[in-house]
């Protein structure tokens, strides 16, 4: 059974262009051209119930829009959606009490207060009856250890704490379906990880279907079996998470550092380059070619220092966008 | 009916939880907290003189005395409270969560969306000494009107009050609406507050033409006028019908355009 059902989805946004300076500014106040941005482009996609699915692409690729139109925050240009039977834009009261959002770059927690406060708020705005969020509470603040932060004024927290205790808010009412922006953004490695942990946990216990957008690979990785790649505004892949990693898993990047200026022409032979001056040098090399390309630049050329790292996401996806619009 | 009576204890227990928030948050700042006093007290202190010219000057408006007019002045200083402490914090951040996007998180929440957006903050500090000195300037015209304090008399003003609650939310409301459309609406606050500063003697001392608008258009009158004008017999109880009728239908206005405005409401980038 599918929870979330996508169709078409698209959204136009109208903006309007404005060149720097004083005169281009008052040339504006009185003709304005607008512009039409297509942020969604005719998306479709399901989620089964229980699923964990990662939604991965560069930035202003259109994730956040689409959880946004999947939320009911926004109206779709066109297009159908269906979650959980609703209409998520139709925006009624019996869907919202059915899901959460977090955000990782905004927060419903009250600055001044203790955490505790803007919870039980949400505890009255989702009605949870008082024996269901005791147990709640204890459960939640517990797996993610911050049952002695809980009183504490939310701007004197820090931001992982604060993010454990954003979790705590939005999940008190154990919502079954959870869309998660960048949930860890900005947070250091031991707090993304226990983020994760308890995500997971959430995605295990209570049988939630989970939407999750992350720059971090490392977040997908660990907790999304299916991903959903959104480039421009298209789909640009949906599939298993570690069907992607083996696409990219054949090239690797070399970076190098010269102690004498090298030439371009001379790196050519190498590898695909991405980047690089007289003294530097970000080569894109085939796995299979690796040993023989190292060895034979190390012999070549003035090499003081150099890495070999996995493909970034960001190049994954610009690479896998090609490969799609090229198909 | 169980049902709406429901809903309606919900949305007080929300508001109560507003308001417990608010205190404490304001607790923690103490000086804030006394600083807000100070300055309302200093504006409340600037009205005052006005009273004192209308003492001194022995002022009559269509035959209203100085003791009078303190009904109208106490009923605009006790709005004036009411407005900074019920609503001013809260229409002054509408602008604010479309400009940011912190209205999406309030839209995934399973109650009023102009409930939470227009209600949620309530400032303690701002109001009392406006709410205090002005009660007490009624209470003198009151008294030195030689007003009977009937139930009559004390329910109709307290409704009237109440009526003017809702008309001062209604206007007031809508530069913070219009924000939806255009964002930055800071020019179109400024106006509100020059009107609603004009609106602190008794609407007599205006045109016929003005008062009319006031009246029919742009209720503005109702909030500062009706109340004393009971008190002091001079509203017949057509026009009190239709000021509560007018409210409410006012308010239901004010809701469609909300409804409206949130329908095209396009949040902000993340």
């Amino acid at each position: 059974m599918d929870s979330i059902r996508v169709r078409n989805l698209h959204k136009s946004f109208v903006y309007y262009r404005k060149e720097a300076g004083l005169k281009n500014s008052l040339k504006n106040l009185f003709a304005r051209k607008s512009l039409v941005k297509e942020a969604v482009k005719s998306v479709s996609f399901d989620i089964g119930l229980g699923e964990c699915v990662g939604f991965l692409g560069p930035n202003g690729a259109g994730k956040t829009t689409t959880l946004k139109m999947l939320s009911g925050i926004l109206y779709p240009t066109s297009g159908e959606a269906d979650v959980f039977g609703y209409v998520p834009w139709e925006r009624k009261n019996e869907f919202k009490r059915l899901f959460s959002i977090v955000m990782g770059q905004k927060n419903q927690l009250w600055w001044d207060l203790p955490a505790s406060e803007s919870i039980y708020l949400n505890k009255c705005i989702y009605d949870v009856d008082d024996d269901l969020y005791r147990r709640s509470l204890a459960e939640l603040s517990e797996m993610l250890d911050v049952q002695e932060l809980l009183n504490v004024q939310v701007r004197r927290l820090s931001l992982g704490e604060r993010m454990k205790m954003e979790l705590i808010a939005a999940l008190i009412h154990r919502p079954r379906l959870l869309y998660l922006d960048e949930p860890t953004i900005g947070l250091d490695f031991p707090s993304q990880k226990k983020v994760r942990e308890f995500l997971k946990y959430y995605n295990e216990q209570f049988g939630a279907t989970i939407l999750l957008t992350s720059h971090y690979m490392k977040d997908v990785e660990d907790l999304c079996k299916r991903t959903i790649i959104i480039n421009e505004g298209s789909l640009a892949y949906d599939g298993p998470f570690h069907k992607i990693n083996h696409l990219f898993g054949e090239q690797k990047i070399i970076k190098l550092q010269f102690s004498e200026p090298v030439a371009e022409q001379q790196l050519v032979r190498f590898g695909r380059i991405i980047s690089g001056d007289d003294y530097h040098a970000v080569l894109e090399v085939p796995m299979y070619h690796l040993k023989e390309v190292s060895r034979a630049m190390l012999d070549v050329f003035p090499i003081i220092d150099w890495t070999i790292e996995d493909v970034s996401i960001e190049e994954s996806i610009s690479l896998l966008y090609r490969k799609e619009s090229a198909v | 009916m169980f049902h709406t009576m429901r809903i309606a204890r919900k949305y007080m227990t929300l508001y109560g939880i507003f308001i417990k928030n608010c205190l404490i948050a304001q607790m923690e700042f103490r000086g804030n907290f006394i600083m807000s006093l100070l300055v309302e007290s200093v504006y409340l202190l600037a009205k005052l003189l006005y009273v004192l010219v209308v003492f001194r000057t022995d002022l009559h408006v269509n035959g209203i005395p100085p003791e009078g007019l303190l009904l109208f002045i106490g009923m605009h200083t006790v709005a004036t409270g009411m407005y900074v402490g019920l609503f001013f914090t809260n229409f002054m951040k509408i602008p604010e969560y479309i400009k940011d996007g912190s209205l999406d998180l309030m839209l995934t929440k399973p109650v009023s969306l102009q409930f939470m957006a227009s209600l949620r903050y309530v400032d303690l500090a701002l109001p009392i000494p406006d709410i205090v000195v002005g009660f007490v300037m009624i209470s003198i015209g009151w008294n030195a009107m030689d007003i009977p304090l009937t139930f009559l008399h004390f329910a109709g003003f307290v409704l009237l009050l109440v009526v003017s609650i809702v008309i001062t939310y209604c206007l007031m409301i809508i530069p913070a609406l219009l924000s939806f459309w255009f964002v930055q609406t800071g020019s179109l606050f400024e106006m509100a507050h020059s009107v609603w500063d004009a609106n602190n003697f008794p609407m007599a001392i205006y045109p016929a033409w003005i008062r009319r608008i006031g009246t029919f258009v742009v209720p503005l009158f109702l909030i500062t006028n009706f109340g004393p004008m009971f008190l002091l017999g001079q509203l017949s109880w057509l026009y009190a019908a239709m000021a509560l009728i007018g409210s409410l239908l006012l308010f239901v206005a004010i809701r469609l355009l909300w409804k409206q405005a949130v329908k095209g409401y396009s949040s902000a980038s993340s």
